[in-house]
Order: C-alpha cells, then sequence, then structure tokens
C-alpha cells in the first residue's frame, strides 16, 4: 500500500500554506484534493456575460453551482447558506482577497467580556505568522492603522481607494470615526514573478490576471517543485484509524472514480469547517463511534458564519465602484470593541465594497430593489457606478445548537454522505447588525448619499466556516490542542477555520493561514517526538 | 452545443422581453436587440440551465398577454420568473450597445497605478485618524 508521511486533506489556503512548508522542510507530503486545478483562462472576468455566469457556474454556493467536484450542503434550516469551492486554491479562487487580522480582544471574549471563549494563543504569538504570511500572499496596505498593535508593514503599497472610499473617508474625517485604506491579499505592484491587479473587479469569479492571492499561484507551484504531490479529482471517504486509535491514513476515491487507500504517518485536514468536520463524522468507527476527534461531542458544533449585513448608498457623482479590485476599499473599526451602553457585546467591522456591473444593478445581489417595465432605465442609471455598499461582518459568537451533521440519505457524486447545516442568528448577532446598520447608513448619508437602503441579514454570504472543531488546552471542552492537533487522535491535526474557538469579527483567511502555517511549524520542530501508527 | 429554444418561446419572449425593458429614455427595449434572438443565444451558450426554467415560464404564460403573464407568473413559479429576468436582463446588459449607452466601463484590464501621494494623505485625513488615537482594546 501507498504511504506517506505526510497526508494532507484539501488544496486551498491552509492545506496549500502546510504543503509548501512541510515540502520545503524535506518532508514527504500527499494532498489529496476532490476539485481541480483552475483554469484562468476559463474565467469569466473578460466576457460580456460574467455577470450571467456569476449566477450559476461562479457561484460561491456548491449548491448552485452542482460541480462533480462539489459536495451539496443541505441548508434549508439555515439562516445562511454555506459558501465554499472546491479546486487548487480552494475557496480563494472565488474570495473577495479582504485581508484584516483579528483585533488582540478577539483572542480573549471571555475574560473581556464575559461571552464566547478566550483562545489558547493570543494576538503577540499570531503576529510572526500574520507577518509571514501577508509577505508569502503579498499583501498590499498600509501600517500603522491604529486598530492594531504596531507591526511591520504589509509588502507592496495600499490599493486605490476610489472616488468612493475617498468621499467615505472624508465623511469618517467629518465624523471623527475610524477608516483606513483596506489591507487586500491583491498585488498592487508585481511582486515574485506575479502580475499586479489589472482592475477587472470580478475577484470573486477568479483572478485572470494571477494578481489575486490563492494558494494555486502563491504556494501550490514551489510546493510541487520541491516534491509534494498534488492528486487532483481525489475525494477523501473517510480517516482510517488502527486498535491504538492512531490514524493509519485515509480511503479516497480517486479521479477515475477507484477507491484507493494510502497510508500516512500524519494526517493534516484542510477542508474547511463544514468539509473537516463532515469527514470527522463521517470517519466513525467502533473504537470512535461519534465520530474521529469526536469524544466531546463537539465535532461540528459551533459553527459561526457571520451574519452579514449591508447598506447600500446612492449619490449623485459617478464613483464607479465597480472598477478595481473587490475585496475592500476602506475598512473601519469604530464599532469594532464592546461598548456596553450598546445592548450587546462585541462588534463588528465594516469594508467598503463596490456594488457590481449592471446586470447587479437591475438585479443586486445585495441591499437595493428591481424597477421593471417604465423606471427601468432610471434605476440602473442611478445604481451603477452611482453606489457602494458597506459591509458589516458581525461578531458571530459560538453556539452549540448551530452545527454541521450528517444530513440523511445525502450524498455526493462519489456517494459519501454530504452535510446538513442548521444555523441561526442569535439575538446579541440581530442586536449588533441593526446598531451597525444605522451608523453604516449615517456613515454614508454624512457622505452624501441621498438614499440608502439596507439588507439586514443576506442569506448567500457564508463565506467564513468557523468553529466546527475548536481549539483549547482542556480536552473535555476542547477538539483540538492550540496547535490543531485532534485531543483524541494525536496524529490527525486541523488546519483550517474549524479551530477557531470564536470568530472574531473579521474575514478569516489572513487568521486561518497565520494558524496553518503556525501548526505547521509546531509539527516540524516536534516531529521527533510526533506518535505515528508506523 | 446549446440546446435551442423553439421557436415559439422566441415569439412569447419578446413582448415580454420589451415590456420589462421598455425603449425609454433614449435606451433601445430588450426586443429591439434581439432578447428572444441572437442575446438569447449568448445567455443560453452561458446560462443553458435556464432553458429548463423559461420552458416552464412559456407553460405557465403562454396564453397571457405580457402584462398578465408577468403580474402571474411570480406567483406561480418564482424560479421560472427569476429565470425570464435575468435571460432577459443578462442578453440585454451583455449588448454592446447598450454598454456604450450606460457608459459602462467595467471589466476592461487596466494596469493598476498607485499614487505615491494619494489624496486621502494630501488632505491629512489619516493624520487626524491617527491623532485619534487607537480604536483597539490594549490586552494584558
Amino acid at each position: 500500500m501507498e504511504h506517506t508521511e505526510v497526508l494532507i486533506v484539501g488544496a486551498g489556503a491552509s492545506g496549500g500554506v502546510a504543503a509548501g512548508r512541510l515540502a520545503e522542510a524535506g518532508f514527504r507530503v500527499v494532498c489529496l484534493e476532490q476539485g481541480h486545478w483552475p483554469d484562468r483562462d476559463s474565467y469569466p472576468a473578460a466576457r460580456p456575460t460574467y455577470e450571467l455566469e456569476a449566477r450559476r457556474r461562479w457561484s460561491g454556493s456548491p449548491n448552485v453551482r452542482g460541480l462533480a467536484e462539489d459536495y451539496p450542503v443541505e441548508d434549508s434550516a439555515s439562516d445562511v447558506a454555506a459558501l465554499m469551492y472546491a479546486g487548487v486554491g480552494g475557496s480563494m479562487i472565488l474570495y473577495a482577497a479582504d485581508w484584516p487580522r483579528l483585533l488582540p480582544s478577539d483572542f480573549r471574549t471571555r475574560s473581556l467580556d464575559g461571552v464566547g471563549d478566550d483562545w489558547p494563543l493570543s494576538y503577540p504569538e499570531l503576529a510572526p505568522f500574520y507577518e509571514r504570511t501577508d509577505r508569502a500572499f503579498g499583501v498590499a496596505g498600509l501600517g500603522g492603522n491604529p486598530a492594531l498593535p504596531e507591526g511591520a508593514d504589509p509588502p507592496l503599497p495600499p490599493l486605490p481607494i476610489g472616488a468612493g472610499g475617498l468621499r467615505v473617508a472624508r465623511a469618517h474625517d467629518r465624523l471623527g470615526w475610524h477608516w483606513w485604506p483596506a489591507p487586500n491579499a491583491v498585488l498592487s505592484a508585481p511582486y515574485q514573478g506575479r502580475n499586479a491587479c489589472a482592475q477587472y473587479g470580478s475577484c470573486m469569479q477568479g483572478c485572470p490576471e494571477g494578481a489575486k492571492a490563492s494558494t494555486d499561484v502563491t504556494h501550490w507551484p514551489a510546493a510541487i517543485e520541491a516534491g509534494a504531490q498534488l492528486r487532483t479529482g481525489a475525494r477523501v471517504s473517510r480517516i482510517l484509524t488502527n486498535a491504538a486509535g492512531l490514524a493509519t491514513g485515509a480511503e479516497y476515491v480517486d479521479a477515475e472514480g477507484r477507491w484507493q487507500v494510502i497510508g500516512a504517518d500524519v494526517v493534516l485536514l484542510a477542508a474547511n469547517a463544514i468539509g473537516t468536520a463532515r469527514l470527522l463524522l463521517n470517519s466513525a468507527s467502533p473504537r470512535f463511534p461519534d465520530g474521529l476527534g469526536n469524544s466531546t461531542g463537539l465535532v461540528g458544533r459551533r459553527l459561526m458564519v457571520h451574519p452579514f449585513a449591508n447598506v447600500l448608498g446612492y449619490f449623485e457623482d459617478r464613483v464607479d465602484s465597480y472598477v478595481g479590485h473587490v475585496g475592500a476599499k476602506i475598512v473601519s473599526y469604530q464599532f469594532y470593541e464592546t461598548d456596553t451602553s450598546r445592548g450587546f457585546s462585541r462588534g463588528a467591522k465594516w469594508s467598503l465594497a463596490p456594488t457590481g456591473g449592471p446586470l447587479t444593478s437591475a438585479l443586486p445581489t445585495r441591499a437595493g430593489s428591481s424597477t421593471w417595465g417604465p423606471g427601468h432605465h432610471r434605476h440602473v442609471r442611478e445604481h451603477l457606478g452611482h453606489t457602494v455598499s458597506w459591509a458589516i461582518f458581525g461578531e458571530d459568537l459560538p453556539d452549540e445548537d448551530n452545527r454541521v451533521e450528517i444530513a440523511p440519505g445525502l450524498t455526493d457524486s462519489s456517494g459519501i454522505p454530504a452535510p446538513r447545516i442548521r444555523y441561526r442568528v442569535g439575538e446579541n448577532s440581530r442586536a449588533l447588525l441593526d446598531f451597525n446598520i444605522a451608523r453604516a447608513t449615517e456613515s454614508l448619508v454624512e457622505a452624501g448619499a441621498y438614499r440608502t437602503e439596507y439588507e439586514s441579514l443576506m442569506r448567500y454570504s457564508g463565506w467564513h466556516l468557523l468553529g466546527t472543531a475548536r481549539m483549547g488546552t482542556d480536552p473535555a471542552t476542547s477538539v483540538t490542542d492550540p496547535y490543531g492537533r485532534l485531543h483524541d487522535v494525536p496524529n490527525v491535526c486541523v488546519l483550517d477555520g474549524s479551530v477557531f474557538p470564536t470568530s472574531g469579527a473579521v474575514n478569516p483567511t489572513s487568521t486561518i493561514v497565520a494558524l496553518a502555517l503556525r501548526a505547521t511549524e509546531n509539527l516540524i520542530a516536534n516531529r521527533r517526538d510526533q506518535r505515528t501508527a508506523a | 452545443m446549446t440546446e435551442q429554444p423553439p421557436t415559439e418561446l422566441r415569439d412569447w419572449l419578446a413582448p415580454l422581453a420589451d415590456a420589462l425593458i421598455p425603449a425609454e429614455d433614449g435606451m433601445p427595449a430588450a426586443g429591439q436587440l434581439g432578447a428572444a434572438g441572437a442575446q438569447l443565444d449568448l445567455v443560453l451558450d452561458a446560462r443553458p440551465d435556464l432553458l429548463r426554467h423559461l420552458t416552464r415560464a412559456y407553460a405557465l404564460t403562454g396564453g397571457m398577454s405580457p402584462a398578465e403573464a408577468l403580474s402571474t407568473l411570480p406567483g406561480l413559479d418564482p424560479a421560472a420568473h427569476a429565470a425570464l429576468l435575468e435571460a432577459v436582463a443578462g442578453g440585454y446588459y451583455a449588448h454592446p450597445e447598450v454598454r456604450e449607452l450606460i457608459g459602462y466601463t467595467g471589466q476592461q484590464p487596466v494596469p493598476v497605478r498607485v499614487a505615491d501621494f494619494p489624496e486621502y494623505l494630501a488632505e491629512g485625513l489619516l493624520e487626524r485618524v491617527l491623532e485619534r488615537g487607537p480604536v483597539y482594546r490594549a490586552v494584558d
């Protein structure tokens, strides 16, 4: 039987980071990825039907795309639909590349605010890994943001904030509110052999320029050059364990549909907080009847997705917000930290986002309405190029009833049981979002908006999949140790957002990859003490 | 090859497209620009999944006037109605003449230029953000 030292499940953000570092350190690495290599020439950015394609083949929802490599997610009992992408680079292929960090208080919500849980690490412990991954991915931004402690500047200067960003920045200056040019994992200048942003405005349907960071362009080429093996179209069904309770490898179905088994000393799970929970639950055995690593019953529970609201402002002047990067032009942390007088705990980060092209003006995917028949053209002219949107990410406190389970009777195209999610927006989140919608409306009115509209909860917003295998120091209350290693199975490590004890209120990819790098360095440093089944 | 819609579906679609996007404010109607012809072919080439829903919409409203069809369909079959809007608007806003008329300049590769001294620095906006001090809580 084939055997490798390290088996990685998933070639996305965290899997790519781990593969690159482990291969560089001389480990034999095999990664199994259910999707395929993305073909940049197939991305729809330059086609006139781009916005139509974004609503199907390039949707973030696996249920909408329905590709063979996608697995369905039963989400009818969920307030928010799960979004992800299967392929080399993972969900980074379609993410917006907003690249903020957690704030120091995010690691201490229990101590500071009496909610959630403290993390088993602190901001200063993670900061050196943030700085390394910022350099590896090529982050554009401006140092000195007073929303964060001092540290190294991003490697590249910030992207343009555009006419809309400047208008809102001036408004925040008058209001005395925080704002800052947003950090994005999009190149503002050529970097490490990659081209700078060409401003297609299509980040969320694949970057045809390769300027947006995703591990298919930032990590996998070097990882493969260093010896890592990446197998696409390879879908893992379960992790295998021996009588001693250690992982021995995995069963998977290969690109030709043949069932295979690969042995491994160590298994790293990098399949996102739904995929990893699904795999752990599907790996139940007589020794682990409730799923692998699930002696606490917490695998799949505490799913957090960041409830997402948005406020749209209409301006008389053109702001041309469909040009350039999509993630964020500017950000505001004015209402991020807890203020008990507001009636809720924690807060939100705001990202000033573009509002799309003509089809999205006619058929808005965020706040906004449609007009058909008389008045249609006026409606589109008012929206297109004349609007900006504050995207509001609220802290999502962990709730054990919000969870990933195996959906009875539902499978993927390989017959592997598929997940069901149940997620409800909690009272704290609702109050938090309502407060921030009101403040964001004030922001846009101050910026000169003659009309505003809002969406109080966006259903198709579940990109930030977190918390389903939380880390901690106590095996009775956490699934993994502070480095992602399963308490129950010490040669299986979780690298993705599943390990987050709390969600913070920022886009999580920069934290996911920093944690993955930290966990990988821990594996390398402790390689001689690593228990294996061999 | 993409499955082609039958002629009767095209005939049904053309007046509905004009009712949804009429000639007004210097803009042509959707039907004038081939909403049931070349633009529909373009749409279905990109989104073949829409044909199934359009076929249902036609079956449900084929004998109705455009106004009646558009007011009835959302209550009968929301997915078919949504597909109708996507197909008509998707074809219309993919047309180069429409893009020129509305001044849409997106989706063109324009290399990013990072200003040495952006306006927000020139205006001192960030200086005042910094003067207001940290907005994060220090943690021991």
